[in-house]
């Protein structure tokens, strides 16, 4: 018949746009969205090729009294701090601790929550009663005096500083995934799949964690910011990474006392920590609108 | 269709749900049984149990009480992985087409799902190919296997969920008020469509609705449930021309018929609304809005179904 | 707009000012998204009479809630834009209004039923409350008295007067429209539109809510406009009916008109499509294909592509309205041969 003839025809005539191209065409229409990606492209960049460009005794880490707290020129753009090393270089190197405080505690956190909030979310019950109360446990410990503590006994490290932060992330990964796979549970096409005769597992792979996602990943990309934030903060209270690591929170940390003669020791590190932060909230603001298909409707 | 085979046979059926203020009695001891290739029809309003009927029937609710038998076989406690490879022979259409389709496949991945997860064909060249067929049947057009559920209309998306539904080649599909959110003009393209395909694959159809006109049109057997329980059961013809129950009259009264200026049958308003099925006395449930209740219907127990005519049954005290 | 239009505006209004409480002359209302323009209202012309209820019938997307939102001058902007036309309502031109004239004449002129009677209400206020505060924002009236305006509000509606301080949720969907009712009557407005009031409703309880609203606009005096996909309700409920598609009126008559003497291919293809009407087994015959993209209208007929009676003539210029005898009119261009019958019609 004309039509079995017709059904080999070329699929690749009817090609449309697949929701991941969907999404990455509305996400470039967003201009702060596409700001913040090349501007953490960059970041990255740089902080991924740090050791290359920079020589960590001469440039990093080094003492040299006689150019010490000079003002920004034209051979130290950023100036020079109370040991005469270059405020840019380290401004620039620091990145990556940054970046891997930021990610690791995040992806951390993530996978911890992902794991207990998307059984929680699906199984409720018991399981949902006990993942809850242990989040409202730790939600209701300031997350700062948490990391604290936790920093405290096991000791000053970017790693420690990554196991703390990444509590809290947990918390608030779990609570998102468990509210959207509830949702998506109740979801009618859930239902069709059992009908279709699907097994468990297959529906909640399938199904239910790919439409939770969008949630999440907008998430995963605040949560880096605010992470950073709250990284270069302990740094910054004496808890986070130690001395002469040029993490910008510690560098804030070691330039607070010259910030009325030399504030460019301060200025600089805390505007990398604010563009960097800027930078994530307007990708993750820009994925917001990008990720919802049915924002169309 | 030269035998008469009973291709569904629901026995007590119950289904009750616990929340906070008591037992919910959704379903309550329903009894029916449908020929193969018949249409069997479900009519009540919000409340009355006519989709959890459909869901229990098809096991994605666990019955409370009761037996279903499904061509020969009582599925009635049949495990999640016995009930899987049930799942090639009863089907069911969902009411919304919007939220019925996962908004992150195409067209082409939900209708090739079933058959994919049967392993009803093998090849992929095969299964794309099977999946065209499916959207001519279905009558979608080609070009719309690589797009996605939002980017059509509801017309649309209710044949592709028809297709998955067919995929799988069934025999039963619930069609649990499958044309109720769509426009006039497309609700009347979409049920020409299934009665098309019941005449062309032998397909039995359990028809669950709230709009009695749409059950006219397309049932053998209509069935009227009120809170949980059937009140009447008759062959489509009779229930319009003979409507004995209260309810079912009040219900048939109630739809505007859209003819002006000839005249119509004189309007029965129900009084009050549908009360919660919650810890129901055993008493008729119809009883606070019946406008023929009368004393022996406050003292006498919940009515059965009994049978006034042939095949025609009605559960009230006073019907004869 | 230029002075003489307007003088001429104003002059017609007057003019059909005794018997029309609304008049809509050549309403364009476009969208204007990221993706397209879409053209919801393309040259809508409609007219209710005085204490007489209108039906505006049409499909998902014909512009029939848009409509109701342009007489009340509330289409959202952006996207939404009224790019011509009047609406003259009461001898006043709403699109001319002030903000000011505009809030009081919702309310106190017209009011709007809404499809939805859960979203119209607001759950941490007694209804009692919602209507006093209704009827305060109108008139002159001291909290206790507003609120036994309300308690006879809820009497009138079918309701009794001590469910007056319970909250919306301790209602269900039928009653929970009642009080919408109560709040939309209130203020004792002289026009009242009706979106779906009944489509979230059991049919049984859509027979007693449009029982009680067309009890309540006799005994007030008051005319209407009720939106609705459903014939029935509008054989049950209006005087004339108006049948919309993509954003224009097909064809306009009292109900006697338009329903026994079908003039438009797509009103005739409504009946078809309704499966009441027929015996059962019949095949239905629904109107093929879909409603057009509102971004992308067809050059003449919008309903040219789905008709079985287009002719060349449909592709090239969009129908006016052109009378059929009485008060009925018709837009369609098939009418140019006067021999034209729709089948229909045929048989008698």
């Amino acid at each position: 018949m004309n039509e079995t003839m017709k059904a080999t025809e070329n699929l690749q005539e009817y090609k449309g746009r697949s929701l991941a191209q969907e999404t990455w065409h509305r996400l470039l229409k967003n201009k702060g969205a596409v700001v913040g990606m090349i501007f953490m492209v960059l970041l990255l960049l740089l902080a991924v090729s740090g050791d290359l460009i920079y020589d960590w005794d001469t440039q990093i880490d080094y003492m040299e009294m006689g150019v010490a707290r000079q003002a920004p020129s034209m051979e130290h753009p950023f100036g020079t701090d109370q040991l005469g090393r270059d405020v840019l270089a380290r401004v620039l190197y620091g990145s990556r601790y940054s970046l891997i405080i930021g990610v690791g505690s995040v992806v951390l956190g993530l996978i911890v929550g992902l794991i207990t909030g998307s059984l929680a979310g699906f199984y409720g019950g018991g399981w949902d009663q006990l993942v809850m109360r242990a989040n409202d446990i730790l939600y209701s410990v300031p997350n700062i005096m948490l990391a604290v503590v936790i920093v405290q006994l096991l000791g000053t490290s970017i790693l420690s500083l990554v196991i703390a932060l990444s509590i809290s992330s947990a918390t608030s990964f779990a609570k998102i995934t468990r509210a959207s796979v509830m949702t998506i549970r109740d979801q009618e096409y859930v239902e069709s799949a059992y009908a279709m005769g699907l097994p468990t597992w297959k529906i909640i792979l399938r199904h239910i964690i790919p439409n939770c996602l969008s949630p999440i990943i907008v998430q995963v990309t605040l949560s880096i910011g605010s992470n950073i934030i709250s990284a270069s903060s302990l740094s910054f209270l004496g808890v986070g990474v130690p001395i002469p690591t040029p993490e910008w929170g510690t560098m804030l940390a070691e330039g607070r006392q010259f910030i009325r003669s030399e504030p460019w020791m301060c200025i600089f590190p805390g505007l990398a920590i604010m563009l960097t932060v800027l930078a994530l909230n307007l990708m993750g603001d820009g994925l917001r609108d990008a990720l919802d298909p049915k924002l169309k409707r | 269709m030269a035998e008469k085979k009973i291709i569904l046979e629901v026995q007590n059926l119950t289904k009750y749900f616990d929340t906070p203020k008591g037992k919910l009695h959704a379903v309550d001891g329903v009894n029916f049984s449908i020929e193969e290739g018949k249409t069997l029809g479900i009519v009540g309003e919000s409340g009355c149990g006519k989709s959890t009927t459909g869901r229990t029937l098809l096991k994605l609710l666990e019955p409370t009480a009761g037996k279903i038998i499904f061509d020969g076989q009582d599925i009635t406690n049949y495990r999640r992985s016995q009930m899987r490879k049930m799942r090639t022979e009863m089907q069911m259409i969902f009411q919304d087409p919007f939220s019925s389709l996962d908004p992150r496949q195409s067209i082409m991945q939900l209708i090739s799902e079933p058959i994919k997860e049967h392993k009803l064909l093998n090849s992929k060249a095969e299964i794309e190919k099977r999946t065209l067929e499916l959207m001519d049947i279905v009558g979608l057009a080609r070009r719309f296997v690589n797009t996605y559920p939002h980017e059509l209309d509801g017309g649309r998306r209710q044949r592709i969920g028809i297709a998955r539904a067919l995929a799988v080649n069934p025999k039963l599909i619930v069609c649990d008020e499958p044309v109720s959110a769509l426009d006039v003009s497309i609700q009347a393209q979409i049920l020409n469509l299934l009665k098309q395909l019941q005449r062309d694959m032998g397909l039995t159809y359990i028809f669950i609705t709230h709009d009695l006109s749409v059950v006219k049109y397309f049932s053998d057997d209509i069935a009227v449930m009120y809170l949980g329980q059937m009140v009447e059961k008759a062959p489509s013809a009779e229930i319009f021309s003979n409507p004995t129950h209260p309810y079912t009259q009040a219900l048939l009264s109630a739809i505007p018929i859209p003819v002006v200026g000839k005249e119509k049958p004189p309007r029965k308003l129900l009084r009050g609304e549908i009360t919660s099925p919650v810890n129901l006395p055993d008493q008729c449930r119809f009883m606070k809005r019946c406008d023929a209740c009368q004393e022996c219907c406050q003292n006498s127990a919940n009515p059965q179904l009994r049978e006034i005519a042939p095949n025609h049954f009605v559960a009230c005290h006073i019907a004869k | 707009m230029s002075e003489k239009n307007l003088e001429k505006t104003t002059a017609a209004a007057a003019e059909q000012e005794k018997d029309h409480i609304l008049d809509i002359k050549d309403l364009v209302v476009h969208f204007e998204t990221d993706e397209g323009c879409v053209k919801a209202i393309n040259g809508l012309n409609l007219s209710v009479r005085r204490e007489k209820t209108l039906g505006l019938v049409g499909e998902t997307g014909a512009g029939k809630t848009t409509t109701a939102l342009s007489i009340l001058n509330l289409v959202p902007s952006p996207p939404g834009v009224i790019k011509g036309g009047s609406i003259v309502l009461d001898g006043k031109d709403v699109l001319q209004m002030k903000e000011k004239e505009l809030e009081h004449m919702r309310g106190n002129e017209v009011a709007m039923i809404f499809q939805d009677p859960m979203t119209a209400l607001n759950p941490v206020m007694t209804v009692g409350e919602q209507i006093a505060e209704s009827v305060m924002l109108h008139e002159n009236l001291s909290q206790k008295d507003a609120f036994e305006r309300a308690k006879e509000m809820l009497k009138m509606v079918g309701i009794a007067e001590s469910r007056a301080y319970d909250y919306p949720h301790q209602f269900s969907g039928g009653m929970r429209q009642r009080v919408v009712i109560a709040i939309a009557l209130a203020c004792r407005p002289h026009f009242l539109i009706a979106d779906e009031p009944t489509t979230a409703l059991d049919v049984t309880i859509q027979a007693q809510v449009l029982d009680l609203m067309k009890e309540l606009i006799n005994n007030n005096h008051m005319s209407m406009l009720l939106i609705t996909h459903d014939l029935g309700v509008v054989a049950e409920v209006c005087d004339d009916v108006a049948v919309m598609y993509a954003g224009r009126i097909v064809e306009v008559g009292t109900t006697d008109e338009v329903f026994n003497a079908t003039r438009h291919p797509y009103t005739e293809g409504l009946f078809d499509s309704l499966p009441n009407l027929k015996e059962q087994g019949e095949e239905l015959v629904p109107i093929k294909g879909m409603m057009p993209d509102p971004m992308h209208l067809p050059e003449g007929c919008a309903f040219a592509p789905r008709c079985p009676y287009a002719t060349e003539a449909c592709n090239q210029s969009v129908p006016e309205l052109r009378p059929a005898g009485g008060t009925h009119y018709v837009a369609c261009h098939a009418y140019d041969d006067p021999n034209f019958r729709l089948r229909r019609n045929a048989n008698g």
